[in-house]
C-alpha cells in the first residue's frame, strides 16, 4: 500500500498530528545525534574512528534536513523548525538531552539510539508513505555503516572487563528504556498510525529491535524491554519524556552563532 | 588491543582498474570496512575493497613497504587521511 501527501491530508486531524509528531521526533533526534557525534570528532580512540564519527555526524544532519523538509507537507516551515524553536519544543529522544561523556556512551548511542531510529524509519517505509520512501532508502543505506561500526566497537568494549565494559553497561542501562519508549511508545498517537497501516505497531517494533540488538546487549546483561512505561513523565504532544535537550545543544542545533553573522 | 594495517582499493566505474587509494589502521576487518568507506569518500565509488597489508605477497622486491609489512610490521597509527596515500 502507498500513501501520498494528498492522501494523508484527507485523513483525520488526529492521524495527521500523530504522523507529524513522529517525523518531527525523528528529525530532532537525528539533529541532536549529529551534535553528540560531533563532540567526539577529536576524542575518538583513533584518527580513523574520528573520521568515521565525523562522517556519521554529517549523515545525521543530512537525514534531519530531509525529514524537516518533509514536514512542509504538514503546513510547517522547515526554516522555522530548524532555527526558531525553543529547547522545550524539541521532540528529540531523551538519551540525547545531555552530552555523551565517553566513547562507550557514544557506541551505546550508535547501537541503541541510531539503531532504533533506523528501525523506526523502516517502519515508515513499510507503511508506504510515498513522499518519504526514496529519502528513507538513502538514509538506511548510510545507516548500515553506522550499525557496522557500532556493533564492532560494542563487541570490543563488552568483551573487555575493565573501565570500557563498565561504562558501556552504564550507558546501555541509561539509554535502552527511554529509547524504546520513544521509538515504540504504544500510546494513542502511535497506535492510531499503526491501525491505519502507516507505521508498524509498537509491539512489532520492540520485537524487531530485540531480535536485532539482544545478541549484543546480552553481553552487558541487558535486553530490549517488552513494554514501555508511560506513567512517569511522558509528554504525548512531543512523543518523548517531559524534559528537553540542554540549551547549549539546541543553540548549536539552531545554528544561533552562525546565523548571528548573517547580514540582512 | 593491536591495530592492523589495511590497504584500500577502489574503482570508480564498472570495468575500471582497481586502484590503490590509501590505507588505514583498524582493530579488525569489520571496523576497517567502515573506516575505509567513511575515510576515502571523495568519490562515488562503484566498488571498494580492503586487504590486510600482511596478506599482500610481494613479487619483485624484498625491501618494499609490503614486503616489510609481511615480515611482521602489523601496527600503525594515524596515517589514514593525511598522508595516507601511497
Amino acid at each position: 500500500m502507498t500513501e501520498t501527501a494528498e492522501g494523508l491530508k484527507a485523513e483525520s486531524t488526529e492521524v495527521q498530528t500523530a504522523f507529524r509528531r513522529l517525523v518531527l521526533g525523528l528529525a530532532d533526534t537525528k539533529r541532536l545525534l549529529g551534535i553528540r557525534y560531533s563532540d567526539w570528532l577529536l576524542g575518538a580512540p583513533s584518527i580513523e574512528g574520528g573520521i568515521a564519527t565525523s562522517s556519521m555526524a554529517q549523515d545525521e544532519w543530512g537525514h534531519a534536513r530531509l525529514l524537516y523538509a518533509a514536514l512542509k507537507d504538514f503546513g510547517d516551515d522547515p526554516v522555522a523548525l530548524e532555527h526558531q524553536r525553543d529547547a522545550a519544543d524539541y521532540a528529540s529522544w531523551d538519551p540525547l538531552d545531555h552530552p555523551l561523556p565517553d566513547w562507550a556512551h557514544l557506541i551505546a548511542a550508535v547501537v541503541i539510539v541510531d539503531g532504533a531510529l533506523a528501525l523506526a524509519l523502516e517502519g515508515i517505509l513499510e507503511g508506504g508513505y510515498e513522499p518519504l520512501g526514496g529519502r528513507i532508502g538513502k538514509m538506511l543505506g548510510e545507516e548500515e555503516f553506522h550499525q557496522a561500526l557500532g556493533k564492532a566497537w560494542f563487541q570490543r568494549l563488552a568483551t573487555g572487563e575493565g573501565e570500557g565494559h563498565a561504562h558501556l553497561q552504564e550507558a546501555v542501562e541509561a539509554m535502552l528504556g527511554p529509547t524504546v519508549r520513544c521509538m515504540a511508545p504504544g500510546d494513542d498517537a502511535h497506535e492510531r498510525l499503526a491501525d491505519r497501516g502507516l507505521i508498524l505497531p509498537s509491539s512489532t517494533l520492540r520485537h524487531r529491535l530485540a531480535k536485532r540488538l539482544d545478541p549484543l546487549l546480552e553481553r552487558v546483561g541487558a535486553s530490549v524491554p517488552t513494554e514501555a512505561r508511560l506513567d512517569n513523565g511522558w509528554d504525548p504532544r512531543r512523543g518523548r519524556g517531559t524534559g528537553h535537550p540542554e540549551e547549549e545543544a539546541v543553540e548549536r542545533a539552531r545554528g544561533d552563532r552562525n546565523r548571528a553573522l548573517f547580514v540582512e | 588491543m593491536e591495530e592492523i594495517v589495511f590497504d584500500v582499493f577502489a574503482r570508480k566505474n564498472r570495468g575500471d582498474p582497481l586502484s590503490h587509494v590509501g590505507y588505514l589502521s583498524a582493530l579488525d576487518a569489520e571496523l576497517a570496512r567502515v573506516y575505509a568507506w567513511k575515510t576515502y569518500d571523495e568519490e562515488n565509488w562503484f566498488e571498494m575493497c580492503i586487504v590486510p597489508r600482511s596478506e599482500i605477497i610481494p613479487v619483485n622486491r624484498t625491501d618494499g613497504p609490503f614486503a616489510q609489512a609481511r615480515a611482521g610490521a602489523t601496527t600503525s597509527k594515524g596515517r589514514a587521511k593525511a598522508g595516507g596515500r601511497s
